[in-house]
């Protein structure tokens, strides 16, 4: 890794973001400047930060949205298109400028431009930033991914999920875009639907009436992503390095399932809601135009490789599930939850996900996804009690990917996923039921960057998972992020927490550090 | 229910998405059609009293659309929406809620709301009412302002001043549950226009089927009363089980009332569904 990039790039970074709010950059001339007229835009519209995402060797997403007052209806902005431009160099300084080029910022895209910037090198760092009128963007890093086949020494990687952000502050993302990463993941609930209270929760700041409702409206969701996307960590983090994104449930709303809601909604009037929120996600999310939603329906499921390394399955368990077994909730397993026709990904992705395994292309093999695969029994004592909206309800899925990937002697297959708002680190068999049933994976899921508010070490309910699970070897209950560091010999993985996120600066350690062996599906907690 | 359409005349106006990198070539899409129900409202000018209307936009082209109705009123008039955009399949009216309120000093009258797609606008009427005179039987938190010490999520400040004490209704369209959990005291303060006479308070908190007070209710709680400018406890509540706990005291001269929460039965939020306040 190249650390003395990094330390340069923070420090520009810094001093670049302070001045852009103050309207000017030393040694940077708005080019874009002839092409707009700056009445169009009032005042600095670069509120919401900047992003880049969906990596390949020779491409990357880069992406911003204009937003001069980003809690009002579009933004700020006028129904009439702006044009951005923007630059993409090898060195922060832009002086080796590689690829630029000017976008359309349209109102029926909340003014948001999404530029697949194509013709890069693979498995390089790269410097962009956007220019409107006067106003010049922050300055974000980026990295390509390596070519499909090319030998990787090394990958470092960081996950996060559920960041309610009325439940306590970002200071994990503060964290994370202090450090080197190649790449990140979100693996769902970047926003909830629920209103955020009169006085922002815990963030304690008074919020206008449209924060206050739970969203259902495609400016209802607008407004949650840009209130989210204010907040300065979040937005250094995604300044530091590109983002894979995937949604859970609360992008839309809590334990959808398929296109049933979670208080049964005639289906109609759900589909519109969720045609709402992928709408509202991909537009303030860096990613391509092949995730575009066609209204109620969006393709989220997608791959991506790191040269020999690694291959990431980014799953969709939530838009081709079943709905819940026996009526959501915590059960004991039961009929419904054990019928072998359910599933939680839908044939079709089951299908690609399983052909591309069998294709053993990289070394890890990784799904990365919202929710627990591993039995996580919850009750003390003899009663098994499991959750239904985990893998737990879809026993037959786990039976058919784990027992699918060792029918195909996948060499090492990890599963990084949210949701649980607990640390969770489990060796993963294909059938719970039978003793004999092989571990054939390991997994570890991240706790939330903050919903749930101030945790900790361990609670009643955690330790009850440790104790009834015997395949669980790590368990924690404070709010923080994953961060991997992969070789071909080992997968290593920090979990980072942070001991308050009900106050601004709270510390960020490293709770546990965990370890796989090649070849070895075993967790060594160390 | 009485639904309204208006009719509208096909614009040539194009409403749907383009992608950012394909040329836009969509065919002339017809102006949504707007509707609001009821046709025709009353608000009265309390604070936390809103009258809802129901707006809705129906797509009567021939593809999906994404489109953004503009709603706008006139002083007195205030809208809890300003903006409705929604995707709209083909056919299918899609609708929201819009809470209208008057303050206190609004002047009675006719006035309107207006919304707009495109080339299609709507105006419905809204009369705003005189202040309904309070009587000895009549509850003088109705509609008042509430300012809790914090509210979660989607609650509304409003919720437990809204008149309904259906705890069926409890998160969708009434109720306070504040938004600091495990963590007590919470108050629920309602600020009165004037000092009056105040010998009862009844608190409804949660209760229902599904949510039963003795497991999710308030348990410990002060009611308090705002006297000469300093806040007086007129009852002490400890150990309730109960839905409804009505707390009966000499009367005091008070302009505000306030619970002050001390602990719930799951110890984790304040949850009321109904705050009432009588001279006697």
């Amino acid at each position: 890794m190249d650390t003395p990039t990094r330390r340069k790039f923070l420090t520009v970074t810094g001093a670049a973001a302070a001045l852009a709010l103050a309207g000017t950059l030393p040694g940077i001339t708005a080019s874009g400047a002839t092409t707009v007229d700056t009445d169009r835009v009032p005042g600095y519209p670069f509120t919401l930060g900047i992003a880049s995402g969906d990596p390949l060797p020779d491409a990357v997403v880069i992406w911003t949205r204009l937003a001069p007052k980003p809690l009002e209806p579009f933004g700020g902005m006028n129904d009439r298109p702006v044009s951005v431009r923007w630059e993409m160099a090898e060195d922060e300084r832009f002086r080796r400028v590689v690829r630029s080029g000017n976008a359309l910022a349209r109102r029926e895209e909340s003014h948001s431009v999404h530029v697949d910037v194509r013709g890069l090198r693979p498995w390089r760092h790269y410097f962009y930033r956007f220019h409107v009128g006067a106003h010049t963007s922050q300055v974000g890093r980026t990295r390509t991914s390596p070519t499909a086949h090319q030998p990787v020494p090394a990958v470092s990687l960081a996950y996060a999920s559920c960041q309610a952000w009325y439940e306590g502050f970002y200071t994990a993302y503060r964290d994370m875009a202090a450090r080197d990463h190649d790449v990140v993941f979100h693996l769902g609930d970047y926003i909830y639907e629920y209103g955020v209270g009169a006085d922002g929760g815990l963030r304690k700041q008074d919020m206008a009436v449209d924060f206050q409702r739970e969203t259902t409206t495609l400016d209802d969701y607008r407004g949650r992503y840009a209130l989210y996307k204010t907040d300065p960590d979040l937005q250094a983090a995604h300044a530091a390095a590109p983002w894979i994104v995937t949604i859970d449930d609360h992008e839309v709303e809590n334990n959808w399932a398929g296109d049933i809601s979670e208080n049964n909604d005639p289906v109609a009037q759900f589909l519109v809601r969720r045609a709402n929120a992928f709408r509202a996600w991909w537009e303030h999310q860096p990613v391509r135009v092949t995730q575009l939603p066609t209204g109620p329906d969006i393709q989220m499921y997608r791959r991506f490789q790191y040269g020999d390394l690694i291959r990431f399955n980014v799953l969709d368990t939530r838009q081709y599930r079943d709905d819940q077994a026996a009526g959501d909730g915590t059960k004991a397993p039961n009929p419904d939850s054990l019928d072998p026709n359910r599933t939680i990904t839908g044939a079709t992705q089951e299908k690609w996900l399983l052909d591309g395994m069998a294709q053993h292309s990289a070394r890890w093999e990784v799904l990365a996804h919202q929710t627990a695969i591993a039995q996580l029994d919850t009750a003390a004592g003899p009663p098994v009690l499991v959750p239904m909206d985990t893998w737990d309800g879809y026993v037959a899925s786990r039976k058919r990917i784990l027992g699918g990937a060792q029918d195909r002697k996948v060499r090492n297959l990890v599963s990084i996923a949210g949701d649980l708002h607990r640390s969770v680190a489990s060796e993963l068999r294909p059938d719970y039921a039978d003793p004999s049933s092989p571990v054939v994976a390991t997994e570890f899921v991240g706790t939330s960057i903050t919903s749930g508010q101030d945790g900790m070490d361990l609670d009643t309910g955690g330790q009850t998972i440790l104790d009834e699970n015997p395949h669980v070897k790590f368990g924690n209950f404070q709010r923080g992020y994953v961060r991997c560091e992969v070789t071909p010999r080992e997968w290593t993985a920090d979990y980072r927490v942070v001991d308050k996120v009900s106050i601004r600066d709270g510390k960020v350690t490293t709770r546990a550090k965990l370890t796989v062996e090649d070849r070895v599906p075993a967790i060594h907690v160390h | 229910m009485q639904r309204r359409h208006l009719a509208v005349a096909a614009g040539a106006v194009v409403l749907g998405v383009a992608l950012a990198t394909a040329a836009q070539s969509s065919p002339a899409t017809p102006t949504p059609a707007l509707s609001a129900t009821p046709g025709h409202i009353q608000v009265v000018g309390l604070p936390c009293l809103p009258s809802a209307l129901t707006v809705g936009m129906t797509n009567n082209g021939r593809g999906a659309v994404y489109a953004d109705m503009e709603l706008s009123a006139p002083s007195p008039l205030v809208l809890d929406r300003r903006v409705f955009s929604s995707w709209l399949p083909v056919g299918q009216p899609v609708s929201v809620r819009v809470g209208v309120t008057a303050p206190r000093s609004a002047r009675p009258g006719h006035y309107t709301v207006d919304l707009s797609v495109d080339r299609s606008r709507l105006s419905v009427p809204v009369d705003v009412l005189p202040l309904p005179p309070k009587g000895p039987d009549d509850n003088l938190l109705l509609g008042e302002q509430a300012t809790p010490s914090s509210t979660n999520g989607s609650f509304s400040p409003c919720g437990a001043v809204d008149g309904d004490a259906n705890g069926d209704h409890w998160s969708t369209t009434t109720g306070w549950n504040d938004g600091t959990k495990s963590v007590f005291p919470d108050n629920y303060t309602v600020t009165l226009p004037a000092a009056g006479a105040v010998g009862r308070v009844v608190t409804d908190t949660l209760d229902s089927t599904k949510y039963p007070a003795a497991k999710y209710g308030l348990r410990d709680f002060d009611v308090q009363a705002h006297v000469n400018g300093a806040w007086v406890t007129v009852a002490s509540v400890r150990g309730n089980t109960s839905g409804s706990v009505t707390s009966t005291f000499p009367a005091v001269q008070a302009d505000g009332v306030q619970i002050v929460a001390l602990d719930s039965n799951d110890h984790a939020y304040s949850r009321i569904v109904e705050l009432e306040a009588y001279s006697s």
